[in-house]
């Protein structure tokens, strides 16, 4: 170490402290009382008043049939966004990968849903969905009917409700993963795919060959990171459907957040916290394995 | 023909992604009970346009007031974040003191903890502290935000990538730490700094779960929770709640504008490894 750099690692607590006190406090210390918590029993109204409980809250909030049914959701939800918004973002990816002025525009036109506010978008979506009544519909049933279909009251069908919930979520996310996969395309060798054009490689072959597998590391962490983006689904559900009806699009931070504020049971909440907790760790797991391995 | 083809496909596709957008705009420019009445092409040709739900959205959903509420948290989350997650960013990259792999591991751990899994406790905490209820509640909705795992994670990388002779021409020049820091370090990373804002102040502009846990009052609002009061306390105005969503919207256009440049000038993986 020379002596500019001794001199200098002096004031790196003066560097680090404003950071670090506010993570301790709103970060560090909220989750490891989470975890406290969710071994304790307490209330809203009297948290002085707090007893050991085991695992009693955890084996409560597992059999709950709400938060049964909103895992059961969440789980579904991420199995239909996550593989749709991957192909679809690629797909776009791949077909405004072209420098001229009008694919740009294209891409502004994908990314825009990504920077509108997802309260706007679900409300806004919420009344596309609107079913038809008499002389009034929404927009998509309007559209239905025009091409003589039958209108559908897609977030009042407990059949349907998630599905469009879904829908809406991966064409307000696509635009964002497309971005990475661009970013990513960058990267692949244009010696490499004009060298299997020359050999008469179809564009399809190319793509599969070549592309894809140079992408391998973007692909690995755009699931990851829409899986983990599935998981905290929330916005949605409480402003589209109330997570209805019945439970069938009820989330898992839906639960979690009717647990605290609508049944005021905070253990059972913070019990059920640590394991969409666990969830998200388990995710990225996966996604430090599928990456380490590419390294080796 | 193949060209043609490509064409259509496109507008197509693009018609997908724009027309919500747009009759989200129309439908805040027609009388309310027109709003569902007629077809696409009755709401955007039949004229008769009007800005009456502007007004009443205005009123209702307290917008002005809502707006700054808004302004204000994304701002000191936004601004006061960038000083607090370069500052620690930076002292990751280039100071070396006993502990740092250490401390590093733990903000790496932080990476995945997202607001969700902490509202409960982060609410008491917040209580604790007497952030709740009244003006105090701005504190409460901004503080906890302000310093970010991600944040020193994503502007460390950066750092990392500043030729180090950069700085060893400066500490023979006798610059202070705090004079490489910003003398040399901040500016050579200013796209990832405007990355970093930009990617906040979109983010919180946002933020619907905390402000609905927090900002109980109605004074301390912000747009997002103005908006679904629109939409959730009878009467339901469609027009109103339409063009209530427009006005949280446009503050964000000009960001978009920005954030277009940096997010294809940045490699996102840079986060990787």
């Amino acid at each position: 170490m020379t002596s500019w750099e001794r001199s200098y690692a002096r004031s790196a607590p003066w560097f680090l402290l404003p950071a670090a006190v506010l993570l301790g406090v709103f970060v560090v210390v909220p989750t490891l009382h989470a975890l406290y918590l969710s071994f304790h029993q307490i209330d809203l109204l009297s948290l002085d008043r707090q007893r050991w409980s085991g695992v009693s809250q955890y084996a409560a909030v597992l059999s709950d049939p709400r938060f049964r049914r909103a895992f059961a959701n969440t789980a579904l939800f991420a199995l239909l966004v996550v593989p749709t918004q991957t192909v679809v973002s690629f797909a776009l990816a791949l077909w405004v990968n072209r420098p001229e002025a009008p694919w740009r525009a294209l891409r502004t036109v994908f990314f825009a849903p990504t920077v509108v506010a997802m309260p706007v978008l679900a409300i806004l979506w919420t009344l596309l969905y609107q079913p038809a009544s008499g002389s009034d519909a929404g927009p998509i049933n309007r559209v239905l009917l025009g091409l003589g279909l039958p209108a559908h009251a897609w977030l009042r069908d407990p059949r349907t409700s998630l599905l469009a919930v879904a829908a809406m979520s991966v064409w307000q996310g696509v635009g964002l993963q497309m971005m990475i996969f661009l970013a990513g395309l960058k990267a692949v060798p244009p010696a490499q795919l004009e060298a299997a054009k020359l050999d008469g490689a179809s564009a399809w072959q190319r793509t599969w060959h070549i592309t894809i597998p140079a992408l391998r590391n973007t692909f690995v962490f755009v699931l990851s990171v829409t899986s983990i983006f599935a998981f905290r689904l929330f916005v949605q559900p409480y402003l589209m459907t109330r997570g209805g009806p019945g439970n069938s699009s009820v989330s898992l931070v839906e639960a979690i957040y009717e647990m605290t504020f609508v049944a005021q049971d905070l253990g059972m909440a913070c019990a059920a916290s640590m394991l969409l907790l666990v969830t998200l760790c388990v995710l990225t797991a996966l996604q430090r394995l599928a990456l380490a391995e590419v390294r080796e | 023909m193949k060209r043609a083809l490509q064409w259509v496909a496109s507008a197509v596709v693009a018609a997908v992604f724009l027309a919500p957008l747009l009759w989200l705009l129309a439908a805040s420019l027609v009388p309310t009970d027109q709003v569902f009445r007629g077809g696409w092409a009755r709401l955007f040709f039949d004229g008769g346009w009007t800005l009456t739900n502007y007004a009443s959205a205005w009123r209702r959903a307290a917008l002005a007031r809502s707006l700054a509420v808004s302004i204000f948290q994304a701002t000191v989350i936004g601004g006061l974040g960038l000083v607090v997650n370069s500052l620690a960013a930076y002292a990751f990259a280039r100071l070396r003191f006993r502990g740092r792999e250490a401390l590093f591991a733990v903000v790496v751990a932080l990476l995945i903890l997202p607001i969700e899994v902490l509202v409960v406790p982060l609410l008491l905490t917040v209580r604790g502290l007497g952030l709740t209820g009244g003006a105090t509640a701005l504190a409460g909705l901004t503080l906890p935000f302000v310093a970010k795992a991600f944040n020193v994670y994503f502007l460390r990388q950066h750092f990392l990538s500043v030729p180090r002779e950069l700085e060893e021409a400066g500490a023979l020049d006798g610059a202070s730490s705090w004079r490489q820091f910003w003398d040399i370090a901040l500016p050579s990373v200013r796209p990832a700094l405007v990355t970093v804002l930009v990617l906040d102040l979109l983010m919180h502009w946002g933020d619907f779960l905390w402000p609905l846990v927090i900002s109980t009052r109605a004074e301390t609002r912000t747009v997002q929770l103005g908006l679904a009061s629109l939409f959730t306390e009878p009467p339901i105005d469609w027009g109103a709640i339409m063009a209530c969503a427009v006005v949280t919207t446009l503050p964000v256009i000009g960001l978009f504008r920005v954030l277009e440049r940096f997010v294809v000038a940045t490699d996102p993986r840079a986060g990787l490894r």
